[in-house]
């Protein structure tokens, strides 16, 4: 630290220094010492975050919407500007559009099923003793998991032979499918194993929410003669929204950018792009390919769209806490 | 949460982030690169090639070349090194020196060393794999891909006498082995497609380049097209076998080791793969006789395909370029590493007056006949999906002949529209 | 209340957690099983136990275990202590300010939230190679931390709100310097809030794959999650070695999880129910 300022007494770190009209010598000596005070402040609180931040993901954003908009190529070396190109290409390239078609597949089942689920389990855990507390370690146990070992382990339950077509068998099912050869089936398979991991998340923040359901409310509704599924639509329900609104949102967020997944248990496909989601496309073109104003303008419309898909559920979401 | 068990948690957490920093203080880091005649090698492992195989083969080079410092850098996965490798160029630390990576695209880009007459002396096939007229990558080895392996037992069960080399043969042979209960072909796919290619690769191999061998760089110039009805007979003849049965569609999925795996466990009576399985078939275990044929042709004529490369790769920026090309040269002309690589490989070393050792085994000593009779009869063709040079594939285009493989096994795609893919892949590629 | 049936709430919680936990069964029953009967019979108990694939693992020539958790310990925690400062400080400067240029910077910090690492990768590497940080660990942590501050200010703003200012302003009050006031005043009130920060950016950094593959790249070997990774290639059929490899990664996050169980719940919970 270099500039020690001695704030004026009894004034807010914060409040702003002399008024605009005072001219006077010593006035404009004080606004000034303020300047520099809020520019100190400024300086050792905030320029270090927000400086790394606008290095690492202001500035690259602002490089891709530029790529995008070029022929950007190591292999093909000059970069060419090339105008809006890419995007439309883009728009009539049936590997995007499938791209597009399985990360809203994908992302629709990761924010429902642990949704669902996760409120469920909430509820039938939401007791006390040590016994509930060990089987909520269970459900969020995965969570703490690396997305590497997670599709390592899956890869190795879903085989063609593996356990679980071993158990399916020994139950009587004769033909059990290839979870993830199948390409009616990989893309499921896939978001199953995602919502396996995410679950113990939603668990976890139902429960939080529950607990912040006054037992007074819950003991008047059930005077009234509500039942269990009443006193949840009329009470719980609503008290959950925030724990929903959150959620929702990472689910959202996380699932959009799904890649690891996909690198280690199918690689895209079967066949071609069955489970290639956009996320996996960007990286497969530009650094695995060459393409990168190409898979520049796939991340910009990525960007966009998880934008677009975060500002509404968020719209949506926050308008029913208010509601309440 | 109380204040006390607060400020306990945090001295927890910080003695824990203490001891972590010190344990990594203390910890192994990797081996520096230091000296005027560093280098950095990219390699990849493989149940076949593992570290100590590569560390041995490093050492032996740099036991005559005390003054080249090799820094060997591992590509995640082997499949995927060429695109890594891109990575690499993409993120400013492209290698000094490559192993098995294709030099298609690099080359064009500026990014390699070209290799001059004087450096291929000693190569069987100084000119194979050219780009714009020059080699960038050393022709250390040949690949028969993919001749037939088979399990004899198997053929023996369904009544299968003879090795099939006409296409109605094979489909004779592999009607029987279904009708006796067993899987016909075994082949794999997921991170490792082009598990899932091979039978194509070795159909457009036999079929197009037995007649037109340079239907590739045909292709280039865009007097062909993977739409035309030659190359699309190809891909029905393919997803033919699919269709009747003689391929588990269920397997796309299954990566390379557990593929051969399933072969060596009898899952499967004839696995078409390049000549690389020698080795394993030579020292893993299984309780079967492994014969091997040529890929069956349409009407019986010999045709082998094979790919001729593989070596070395040298980066035209290398810091300290002679010693990568001393280096380069010297690893792949080393008597003893090439020996290593026939039995952990079973490459087949393109080295003019190598003799492969007297001790190899009987499936790679059966797979090297089949070739050397194929070089005397004049019949050796390129590998489909596998040149790496101006004959070849664009770059990045290997990976949708994978994909357009599975879909046809899988049945999502007919030929016809797997060929209209290809081409609007290229066209993307181009 | 009362529950009709009161036995029947454990015992669907017990079958439940039972089939949810058997893919994390797997690890163990495959790490202490011998290498060859894994392909065999996957899901057998590993009986006798063997400790050989985890000797394995520890004991390979290149040390790739060990090179491995050196870089992932240095990088999270070098990481994770530089995020809890850096973001405590940024989110009371947002917190504390009242002009809109910093309800401006808010929105902008927390729309980095919802950013797609794969959307920034390929610059990130170009801003990387500008300043010669590429492939360094300081270049990856440099990374790290500009890609998770927002998340550290999300949380620290929060929390921050919820402190009344007067604490503050009584120490000013007194002369104090506002550096000082920060240390010694607000930061030990923000425990809780820098408790979730550490634990999960700690878990999140530790786990990541494609950030340290591409930015650390192959010369300084790999962290465990990209060395699991690579080793896939190399084991391929090997299994034991594959999930012992994997068990090991776990195990320091595993411990770290198991031991601020309680820490983990409140710093999601913080976040869950002030929004």
């Amino acid at each position: 630290m270099t500039t020690h300022t001695e704030l004026p007494a009894g004034r807010a770190p914060t409040a702003p220094g002399g008024g605009r009209t005072t001219g006077t010598p010593p006035a404009r000596r004080r606004r000034r010492g303020a300047i520099r005070d809020r520019l100190a402040h400024f300086g050792i609180f905030a320029a270090p975050g927000v400086l790394t931040y606008a290095c690492f993901v202001v500035a690259p954003i602002v490089l891709s919407v530029y790529y995008s908009l070029t022929n950007a190529n190591p292999f093909r070396p000059p970069r060419r500007w090339v105008g809006l190109d890419n995007y439309t290409a883009l728009v009539q390239d049936p590997e995007f559009l499938t791209a597009l078609r399985v990360t809203t597949i994908l992302t629709l089942i990761v924010v429902i099923v642990p949704n669902v689920g996760g409120l469920l389990v909430a509820l039938l855990l939401d007791k006390r003793g040590r016994f509930y507390n060990a089987m909520r370690s269970v459900f969020f146990t995965p969570v703490i998991l690396s997305s590497v070992v997670v599709s390592v382990i899956w890869t190795r339950l879903l085989d063609v032979d593996g356990p679980l077509n071993r158990a399916l068998r020994a139950l009587g099912v004769d033909d059990p499918p290839a979870w993830l050869s199948d390409p009616d089936f990989a893309l499921y398979s896939v978001a199953s194993i995602i919502s396996w991991q995410m679950i113990g998340f939603c668990v976890v923040v139902y429960l939080a929410g529950l607990q912040g359901v006054p037992v007074e409310l819950q003991e008047a509704a059930a005077l009234d003669g509500a039942g269990p599924v009443r006193r949840f639509r009329a009470v719980t329900w609503p008290l959950l929204a925030p724990a929903l609104t959150i959620n929702t949102v990472v689910l959202l967020i996380s699932a959009f950018k799904t890649y690891d997944y996909i690198k280690v248990i199918t690689n895209g496909g079967p066949g071609a792009g069955t489970t290639a989601t956009i996320a996996f496309n960007v990286l497969q073109t530009g650094l695995d390919g060459n393409h990168v104003g190409y898979a520049s303008a796939m991340a910009v419309l990525m960007l966009v769209i998880v934008g677009v898909a975060t500002a509404v559920a968020l719209k949506i979401l926050r308008g029913r806490e208010v509601d309440l | 949460m109380t204040s006390v068990t607060r400020r306990k948690f945090l001295r927890g957490a910080a003695a824990t982030l203490l001891t972590t920093a010190a344990l990594a203080g203390c910890s192994v880091g990797p081996s520096g690169s230091g000296g005027g005649e560093a280098i950095t090698f990219l390699t990849f492992e493989t149940p076949n090639l593992t570290p100590a195989y590569w560390d041995a083969a490093i050492k032996r080079v740099t036991d005559k070349h005390p003054e080249i410092k090799v820094t060997k850098l591992v590509a995640p996965s082997a499949d995927g090194r060429t695109a890594y490798a891109k990575q690499l160029l993409q993120s400013g630390q492209f290698p000094d020196v490559l192993v098995g990576v294709s030099p298609a695209g690099f080359a064009e880009a500026g990014e390699l060393y070209a290799w001059q007459p004087d450096d291929l002396k000693d190569f069987q096939f100084p000119t194979a794999n050219p780009i714009q007229g020059k080699y960038f990558q050393l022709p250390a080895n040949t690949q028969t891909i993919p001749p037939i392996y088979y399990n004899k037992k198997l053929f023996q069960a369904a009544g299968v006498t003879g090795e099939p080399k006409t296409w109605d043969e094979l489909l004779a042979a592999a009607e029987k082995l279904k009708a006796a209960g067993t899987t016909p072909f075994v082949i794999g796919g997921g991170k490792d497609g082009f598990a899932s290619s091979m039978i194509l690769a070795g159909i457009v191999s036999t079929d197009l380049y037995g007649d037109r061998k340079d239907w590739l760089s045909k292709r280039r110039e865009d007097k062909v097209k993977f739409t035309d009805p030659e190359f699309v007979v190809a891909l029905e003849k393919f997803g033919n076998l699919a269709e009747r049965g003689y391929i588990d569609k269920n397997n796309v999925s299954r990566d390379y080791a557990a593929t051969e795996q399933a072969f060596l466990d009898g899952q499967g009576a004839m696995y078409p793969m390049g000549n690389w399985f020698a080795a394993s078939a030579d020292s893993k275990q299984h309780d079967f006789e492994i014969g091997v044929f040529n890929f069956p042709t349409q009407d019986g004529k010999l045709v082998v395909p094979a790919y001729t490369g593989g070596g070395m790769i040298v980066s035209a920026n290398a810091k300290n370029q002679s010693a990568a090309r001393k280096f380069a040269l010297a690893f792949q002309l080393d008597k003893e590493q090439l020996d290593q690589s026939v039995k952990a490989d079973g490459l087949f070393p393109a080295i003019k007056g190598y003799q492969p050792p007297a001790d190899t085994g009987p499936v790679f000593k059966a797979g090297y006949e089949l070739y050397q009779k194929a070089v005397q009869e004049n019949a050796v063709v390129n590998a489909f999906r596998w040149e790496t040079a101006d004959d070849g594939l664009l770059p990045g285009m290997a990976d949708k002949i994978d994909a357009a493989a599975q879909d046809l096994v899988t049945g999502r795609k007919n030929a016809a529209e797997v060929a209209t893919y290809l081409d609007a892949e290229w066209t993307k590629a181009s | 209340m009362t529950e009709r049936l009161p036995w029947l709430r454990p015992i669907v919680a017990l079958v439940l957690s039972a089939l949810f936990f058997v893919p994390l069964y797997l690890v163990p029953a495959n790490v202490f099983k011998p290498g060859d009967q894994i392909s065999a019979s996957p899901a057998s108990p590993p009986w006798p136990p063997t400790l050989d694939n985890i000797t394995a693992v520890l004991s390979r020539p290149d040390n790739l275990f060990w090179v491995s958790l050196a870089n992932s310990v240095i990088v999270t925690a070098v990481s994770v202590v530089v995020l809890t400062v850096l973001s405590a400080m940024l989110g009371h400067y947002l917190a504390r300010s009242r002009s809109p240029w910093a309800t401006a910077l808010t929105l902008v910090l927390l729309a980095g939230l919802m950013i797609p690492p794969q959307v920034i990768l390929i610059p990130v590497t170009e801003v990387l190679k500008a300043t010669e940080l590429m492939a360094t660990v300081p270049g990856l942590v440099l990374f790290n931390v500009g890609y998770y501050v927002p998340f550290g200010v999300f949380v620290f703003t929060g929390f921050i709100r919820g402190i009344p200012i007067e604490l503050e302003e009584a120490a000013f009050l007194d002369g104090a310097r506002r550096t000082q006031v920060f240390w010694r005043v607000v930061f030990p009130l923000l425990r809780p809030a820098s408790a979730s920060v550490l634990i999960f950016l700690g878990v999140w950094i530790w786990n990541d794959f494609i950030n340290p593959l591409v930015i650390l790249g192959p010369g300084r070997g790999t962290t465990v999650t990209t060395g699991v990774y690579r080793s896939i290639g190399q084991y391929q059929t090997d299994f034991g070695s594959v999930f012992a490899l994997m068990f090991l990664a776990t195990l320091p996050v595993l411990v770290f999880y198991l031991a601020l169980q309680k820490h983990f719940v409140k710093g999601l919970t913080g976040g869950a129910t002030k929004g």
